[in-house]
């Protein structure tokens, strides 16, 4: 209890204003995207290219502004169990209402 | 998560090293992804389904609008995290900034879906009961609006005590340090939901 | 909402509560012992009102086209005894085993969050009264606030008993929405039900928090009692399911009163897609109701065999197991809904892995008795009883996890054959072992043993004789959820069979009642440890203490309190210690005279005051067309509001001398880190 392993790590104000102007980057990029795919329909290469992006952000808030990375695994372990079981279960609901596909 | 609040010291010690309230909250944080992932879920589903009243939300979607207050949300995150590292280095001037600029951004987003939701129904023609793709559109939004609302609520008390008391006290420390969690909490869930509600967003073919 | 001024306890609205005994100790309690008590006692008032339920059922199903209820009442008898029986009664009455004895098991003085552990069984207790206000408010006019609806229900058919929700405790869509089950009863149920999930949710969080950090010095993960990791198992499933549920029923909410369109066929909405929503939730529910009985009966075993419990770790992985396959079948309910052939074998094939480690647990109870020296109490009957039913219960659940033998059984009494052996053999049979296995702990006396066997043997008998013939029953095609039988069907005579049999029954709860009001007066006194138990809750004098342990615990093995007691001998035969004795006195003395102060957790008006805010809000929604309905809103609102901000300015503990910190340093309770 009496040393919080990586208190020290903790990002500067900086370092936090820089992950600030990438998340930016990151969302001006998700908006062109999605105005390209508008103009020139990108053949549904769009969908895997928004989502990665924003799993990416998903991480660095997660990881940093929310100091995952920093903490106790126990911690993460709960956080990444919720994560992957809603994805798992509510991915067969839409997989069985044929929302989904696996394959073509 | 803040009955323990005071908790004296004699009695508390904890197996995992993590204060209680902090594992509290991680806890109650991973039970929400099923929360955010049943409404996801029930909007996808019926967002593609063909053949309802029109319109479908992603007919009438305002993405320059959006992408505008989703950037006001993102950004409270920083300035969130700014407050934190503020009362760390014992700042409680700009510990008081940035929660207000918090606040602020939050309301800010708050604002802009009261605007979407009144130009949706009056200019759009879409309520709640045109279609099930709308109800679950609304539904998921208004869910999420919820929760920012409290967070926003949460954040003017904090600053309140802060103005009160002079400064924020080592317990209200870890008070900050939950509420900078819930609130990047309900940032994630939106980065989410701009992305697979409003930006991946179709409409079924033959529609529009 | 969430700060804390430490300081200045000052700024309380209220005084704070001071007395310790009588009604107001009672209502502003956070000692986990008076809460689980109170749990206790409600949700066997509820599980006497879902009696009654269930023997008017059985009543009306006595004979052929019996006319003793109509059929709307027989419907929300139905419904109102699942949901009671479920949610107030076997959900609640767990609540109250592991508030109880969760802390005791692992050594510590309450739960993590001993105001928030109030407030759970607050907020229980209000949704309880809440759904059942439905027999006051009911109404069966159209829901307000959506077009198009108008009351469909036979003027005949509006009685008191005929008013109570009636769509079944899963609810089905459309059936149970706006237009099928028009009037406000069907409101109450989804609110009841959604206020009800949010008073397990905070327990869940609790638990969790309380588990995880709260252990004894010594008590590793793999040396807690299994009843303690079950608890573990089943706030982690609560956790993930709720949520599930909890949209689910805003979703119903939703298209009730404001109009929405979720699972309005007509307009597109899907009802297959509660069904989901539902099971999603409701499979990993029934393992909810079966794990805390799962765990009872795996501390009971040990003790009346002698013998530690056979394969422990088996017995904790198993449980782990289950809960995680739990999350993985729930389609198994859906196999006649029109879900895909691959869905259909999919969840019909993880259905049966289930039953493994189902299975790995059944033998790990047979192993545990197997050369043991058996002491049939009645906790041990209970247990017993449990064990065999059970396994009839669990077959019959292969049987239908295979897809076209349950395209014949589905909706018929064999499934309500099963689900009454596993929840009833199971669960209410591990529940009773319970209630007669830690009774002293409460009241430092023991219930009566000619009693407990009469006791037993009469709600054995009753059980078998009620729920047996449902199997043949159904498999001769006696459909459920139906109010009449034609005469040349045949089934009179198990039906008149299975009516006898559950007010035999009901001659067994009302001789537990009567054990239990006199045992708690004349029972005989219990001292320390009446059963020569294993676990750390044995090592506390009865009743209990209210600070729990005079000295907080240390443990140094898994049945801890057994090997202070016994030593093996050359050929691993378990020997009582001479010093055993001497162990036991000392035990009773440093529980009844603390050698230091202890600080307790104070009472507080607030978790009272949040929880009564909630109901007030659910009124205000089904009325809030009204203006009433919207006053009730915002004063319920208000409420809340004040007393979650009364609450955060008001600190755990009265603020005490400094001088104490000084005396007790040195004592068992501030204790250093041990290893998770
Ligand atoms: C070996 C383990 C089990 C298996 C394989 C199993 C399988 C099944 C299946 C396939 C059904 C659906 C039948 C149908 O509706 O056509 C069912 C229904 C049911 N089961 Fe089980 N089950 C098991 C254990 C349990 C346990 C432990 C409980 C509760 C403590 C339970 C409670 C229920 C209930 C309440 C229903 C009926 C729900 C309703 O339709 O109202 N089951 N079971
Ligand atoms: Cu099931």
């Amino acid at each position: 209890m009496a040393t919080h392993p990586g208190e020290h790590h903790h990002p500067t104000p900086l370092q936090y204003v820089k992950i600030a102007i990438l998340l930016a980057v990151l969302t001006i990029i998700e908006v062109a995207l999605f105005y390209v795919n508008e103009a020139a329909d990108m053949g549904g290469w769009d969908a895997p290219l928004l989502i990665i992006l924003a799993l990416f952000k998903f991480v660095i808030v997660v990881g940093w502004y929310m100091h995952l990375r920093f903490e106790d695994s126990t911690l993460s372990k709960f956080f990444t169990a919720g994560f992957i079981l809603a994805l798992i279960l509510y991915a067969i609901v839409l997989l069985a209402f044929g929302v989904i596909a696996l394959g073509s | 998560m803040e009955a323990a609040a005071a908790m004296d010291h004699h009695d508390q010690h904890e197996s995992t090293g993590i204060d209680h309230r902090k594992l509290g909250m991680w806890v109650f944080l991973s039970s929400e992804f099923l929360f955010f992932g049943a409404l996801i879920t029930n909007y996808l589903l019926y967002q593609g389904q063909p053949g309802f009243a029109r319109p479908y939300p992603a007919e009438i979607y305002d993405i320059p609008f959006t992408s505008f207050s989703s950037f006001a949300l993102l950004m409270s995150s920083l300035t969130m995290v700014l407050a934190h590292n503020a009362l760390a280095r014992h700042d409680q001037h700009a510990t008081r900034t940035w929660l207000l600029a918090t606040a602020m951004l939050g309301s800010v987003f708050l604002g802009g879906q009261v605007f979407e939701f009144t130009e949706f129904v009056t200019v759009g023609g879409m309520k709640l009961t045109t279609n099930p793709a709308a109800s679950a559109f609304y539904l998921l939004t208004g869910f999420h609006g919820f929760h920012v609302l409290l967070g926003v609520l949460m954040l003017l008390t904090l600053y309140g005590i802060s103005r009160r008391q002079g400064e924020l006290s080592e317990a209200s420390g870890l008070n900050l340090e939950l509420v900078g969690l819930y609130w990047h909490f309900v940032d994630i869930i939106w980065i989410v939901i701009f992305t697979v509600v409003y930006l991946l967003a179709g409409v079924p073919a033959g529609v529009g | 909402m969430t700060a804390t001024a430490e300081r200045r306890p000052a700024t309380t609205i209220f005084r704070r509560p001071r007395s310790t005994t009588g009604f107001w100790a009672w209502i502003t309690t956070a000692d986990h012992k008076k809460i689980g008590i109170m749990y206790g006692y409600a949700s066997f008032v509820f599980f006497l009102v879902g009696g009654l339920e269930a023997l008017l059922l059985r009543i009306q199903l006595s004979s052929a086209d019996n006319t003793f209820l109509t059929a709307a009442e027989y419907n929300a008898a139905f419904t109102m005894h699942g949901t009671t029986m479920v949610f107030l009664f076997v959900m609640p009455i767990s609540a109250a085993f592991i508030n109880y004895l969760l802390p005791l098991m692992i050594g510590a003085r309450d739960v993590a969050f001993p105001r928030m552990n109030a407030l759970s069984w607050w907020i229980f207790l209000f949704a309880g009264i809440f759904l059942y206000s439905v027999l006051i408010f009911s109404d069966p006019a159209a829901p307000a606030g959506v077009e198009g609806v108008s009351g469909n229900l036979d003027p005949a058919d509006n009685t008191v008993l005929g008013g109570m929700p009636d769509g079944g405790w899963f609810g089905y869509q459309p059936n149970a929405g706006p237009f099928y089950s028009p009037g406000t009863a069907m409101d109450y149920w989804a609110l009841g039900v959604q206020f009800l999930g949010l008073a397990s949710l905070i327990s869940s969080v609790n638990f969790i928090v309380t588990i995880f950090n709260m252990r004894a010095l010594g008590m590793r993960l793999l040396r807690m009692p299994v009843f303690v990791w079950m608890s573990l198992v089943v706030a982690l499933l609560l956790l993930f399911s709720l949520p599930i549920i909890a949209i689910a029923l805003f979703m119903v909410t939703f298209d009730r009163q404001f109009g929405s369109l979720f699972f309005v066929a007509e307009a597109g909405g899907d009802p297959i897609l509660w069904q989901h929503l539902f099971w999603l939730f409701g499979h990993p529910e029934v393992y909810i109701l079966i794990l805390p009985a799962m765990g009872i009966v795996s501390e009971v075993l040990p003790v009346f065999s002698k013998k530690p419990l056979f394969g422990y770790a088996a017995v904790v992985f198993a449980g782990a197991a289950i809960a995680f396959l739990g999350f993985g079948v729930w389609a198994h309910h859906m196999f006649a809904s029109g879900i895909s052939p691959v869905a259909q074998a999919a969840f019909g094939l993880s259905t049966m892995t289930i039953a493994v480690p189902t299975g790995v647990k059944i033998f790990n109870w047979m192993g545990t008795m197997w050369g043991g020296r058996l002491k049939f109490t009645t906790p041990m009957l209970f247990a017993i009883g449990f064990v065999a039913m059970f396994v009839i219960g669990g077959l019959s659940g292969v049987t239908h996890a295979v897809v076209p033998s349950d395209w014949q059984q589905t909706d018929t009494y064999y499934i309500v054959a099963h689900f009454h052996y596993v929840l009833f053999g199971g669960s209410v049979f591990g529940i009773f072992a319970g209630l007669y296995y830690w009774f002293p702990k409460m009241t430092g006396r023991l219930l009566n043993e000619r009693l407990g066997k009469l006791n037993f043997w009469t709600m054995f008998t009753g059980f078998n004789l009620t729920f047996a013939p449902m199997h043949w029953l159904g498999l001769q095609g006696m459909v459920r959820r139906t109010a009449y039988y034609p005469p040349e069907a045949g089934f009179d005579f198990w039906n008149l069979v299975a009516t006898v049999g559950s007010f035999i029954i009901a001659a067994g709860v009302l001789i537990f009642m009567f054990n239990w009001w006199r045992s708690k007066k004349h029972g005989d006194p219990s001292g320390i440890d009446p059963w020569d138990a294993r676990t750390v809750e044995w090592t506390t004098p009865n009743p209990t203490p209210e600070y729990n342990f005079g000295v907080a615990p240390t443990v140094t093995s898994l049945d801890d309190f057994w090997y202070k007691k016994y030593e093996e001998d050359s050929e691993g035969r378990p020997v009582r210690r001479p010093e055993a004795e001497e162990t036991l006195t000392d035990m009773m003395e440093t529980g009844t005279n603390p050698p230091h102060p202890i600080h307790l957790p104070a009472p507080s008006y607030y978790p009272i005051l949040l929880a009564a805010g909630i109901p007030l809000v659910g009124w205000g929604i089904i009325y809030h067309t009204s203006l009433v309905g919207k006053l009730l809103i915002l004063i319920g609102v208000l409420v809340v509001a004040s007393a979650s901000f009364g609450w955060s300015m008001e600190p755990l503990e009265e603020p005490h001398d400094e001088h104490d910190h000084s005396e007790s340093s040195g004592d068992g309770y501030s204790l250093p880190e041990v290893d998770a």
